[in-house]
């Protein structure tokens, strides 16, 4: 036992300090990698306006009275100019303040999404390449099922069931207000969005099983549990951390979809939610239409270019 | 295996897949509430006796399974029941708005896999030039570009701004004529598909181009082109003959793909434009939850998603002599 004991502990250093000078390689490739490092950086520029918000937003989110100010001041419809950088929208609520609270919001949705989907994504294709047999069989049959589902259109069904249930808007966890009808629609996306990548990890898994150092351990007594967690897991990490940042970008993107078509939760003010409202008027306040469209592009285009890099730099095809 | 028995295999499969994607959405929606009381809870003047009639003329008294099995007895004789609002028959909506959005996707998907296919393999074949610079700089931007945003954008400046091309809508409404200074149907109908179809073309583009640029680079780096370089086949012989047949493989999962995921539509565009098609329909449908129209254009879909795949795989097996069909 004591040997045993002995013998996991160490196999799981020498896979760190492994792992360790990967990740540092890995750092290395991504910081010659321009177009990623750009991502990174808007990632982390998102980021930060999303910590200091309120900082940096001159006008109060809604409902707020206070953020109603420009139309008091009788500036409601105004084009850009330097007190309001993105004008104001048609009700009288400044679009850059609005922008700028949106990115708790949207952060909010990537994080949210990407974690529940990478989730099931892992469990689904880690369980179904490397046990194989019946539980392959049965987990692959029900993601065909959701590859086939037209998702974003029961999306938008899944979402409108939740806005007519209509539960109180938001939760209050250890003085954080989370909105309650934007978590379902955090969780509805998740659920229709691992299928495919689902896929991809069990290609991975299969691959990685046949692998010596996945029989040594085996022959050595490890059980199942024990090689997917600290021999597949660690090795799919990478594959992993690409889709991961793939999904952010697609789940900002269908959220905007969903806000903008009207589905959206009706207690926060996202960048789709806001498209929506100023739609009927852009031929008038274009620019109320338009800038957080901009912020939903820059923000894909961050996760998308971040993620390409970290595709590149963790590729060991690539390496020179 | 011969073809006939692989694709009676392949339809019989489906069965079973059409049957647990109705129960699953049937279920889910049957027990998220009642459609009536929604679609009549704007309307204070209707009495419950309205209510419970209206109930009873759609059959929403019976139990879930008892409706279930009448659905599907009416599926299976090709009737998806009545919308609820209106009560125009669901076959009759979806085969208006079918067409034009078959219309708006086919034109869009062609378009975008046909251009795809020189800059993505010239992309590849100059890697690192100012061509693959831009074009791949392009493409991860389109990638990223919320569709329905470049249809705003484009009305913006096209419609507003300029006054070239028509905002909303198929067609223009003859009476009105000349729309835009278009008098002949067939330019009005052209005027009025020129800006969604170019945008949906656009957005295909960008994922097409990364895709085949991607296959492109991988399949350029393997050792039977460099035995053909070696045997002095002519380059363009071994671009197109033998580099594009291997790489172009993904792009035509996806053009299956996405003819099966056509008919869906793009909801969003389509609001955008007011394109009067199967997405917007939807669109509709779903903040009303008009149940039977969900289930017909949700099962159309689901059925031309399938059918769109098992041709998908025939094609390769055609394309692919390594790839059998069993």
């Amino acid at each position: 036992m004591v040997s045993l004991a002995l013998r996991k502990r160490g196999s799981r250093k020498g896979q760190e300090r492994r792992s360790a000078s990967q990740w540092a390689v890995a750092w290395r490739r991504f910081k010659k990698h321009k177009s990623g490092l750009l991502g990174l950086g808007m990632v982390v520029a998102l980021i930060l306006v999303a910590i200091f918000h309120s900082f940096i937003a001159p006008y109060p989110a809604r409902p707020d009275p206070n953020a109603f100010l420009p139309l008091y001041e009788g500036e409601a419809g105004q084009p850009p100019s330097w007190k309001h950088p993105f004008g104001t929208t048609i009700i009288g609520n400044d679009v850059f303040s609005e922008v700028v609270h949106g990115t708790v919001y949207t952060l909010y949705v990537a994080i949210g999404t990407t974690l529940i989907a990478m989730l099931i994504t892992v469990v689904v294709g880690i369980s179904s390449g490397y046990l194989g047999g019946k539980i392959d069989d049965l987990l692959m049959r029900i993601t065909e099922v959701f590859l086939v589902f037209p998702s974003l259109l029961l999306i938008l069904v899944f979402a409108r069931i939740y806005q007519l249930i209509n539960p109180e808007p938001f939760w209050n966890v250890l003085g954080i207000s989370i909105p309650v009808n934007l978590t379902m629609i955090v969780v509805i996306v998740a659920v229709f969005a691992w299928a495919g990548n689902a896929r991809v990890i069990r290609g991975e898994v299969l691959a990685l099983k046949e692998k010596e150092f996945i029989q040594a351990a085996k022959s050595l007594g490890a059980n199942s549990r024990w090689i997917m967690l600290r021999h597949i897991f660690p090795n799919i990490l990478p594959q992993v951390i690409v889709i991961a940042t793939l999904t952010m970008a697609s789940a900002v993107l269908v959220e905007a979809v969903v806000s903008f078509l009207g589905f959206g939760d009706p207690s926060t003010i996202t960048w789709g939610r806001m498209m929506e409202e100023s739609f009927q008027n852009m031929s008038t306040t274009w620019w109320a239409e338009v800038f957080p469209g901009l912020a939903v592009f820059f923000t894909v285009l961050a996760f998308n270019l971040m993620g390409d890099g970290i595709s590149d730099a963790l590729n060991p095809r690539l390496r020179e | 295996m011969g073809l006939a028995k692989y694709v009676i295999r392949r339809l019989l499969y489906m069965i079973p897949l059409i049957l647990g994607i109705s129960i699953v959405v049937f279920l889910v929606m049957y027990a998220a509430g009642d459609p009536i009381q929604i679609a009549t809870a704007g309307n204070p003047s209707i009495t419950e006796a309205q209510r419970q009639f209206l109930r009873e003329y759609y059959g929403l008294n019976d139990p879930i399974p008892v409706q279930y099995v009448r659905w599907l007895d009416h599926f299976l004789h090709f009737d998806f029941g009545k919308s609820l609002y209106g009560g125009k028959p669901v076959n009759e909506i979806i085969s208006i708005y079918f067409w034009e959005t078959l219309k708006l996707q086919l034109v869009s998907i062609l378009l975008a896999f046909a251009i795809s296919i020189p800059i993505g393999v010239y992309s590849a074949v100059k890697q690192r030039s100012w061509f693959d610079y831009i074009f791949s700089g392009i493409s991860i931007a389109g990638v990223s570009f919320p569709v329905f945003f470049l249809g705003i954008i484009f009305i913006l400046v096209f419609s507003y701004q300029l006054g070239w091309l028509p905002s909303a809508g198929a067609h223009g409404a003859p009476q009105l004529w000349p729309v835009f200074g278009i008098q002949n149907p067939f330019l009005d109908e052209l005027a009025h598909l020129a800006m969604p179809a170019t945008v949906l073309t656009l957005a295909g583009l960008a994922y097409n181009t990364r895709l085949l640029r991607a296959g492109m680079l991988e399949v350029l780096r393997q050792d039977y082109i460099m035995a053909a370089r070696a045997s002095g086949i002519p380059e363009r012989k071994i671009l197109l003959k033998y580099a594009l047949k291997n790489a172009i493989m993904p792009l035509i999962t996806l053009l299956g793909m996405s003819i099966g995921f056509a008919i869906a539509g793009a909801p969003a565009t389509e609001t955008v434009f007011s394109w009067p098609g199967l997405g917007r329909a939807y669109v509709t449908a779903a903040s009303r939850l008009d149940f039977p129209l969900i289930m017909g254009i949700t099962m159309i879909i689901t059925i031309m998603i399938l059918v769109a795949n098992l041709i998908t795989d025939i094609s390769y097996a055609a394309i692919d002599p390594r790839i059998s069909i069993d």
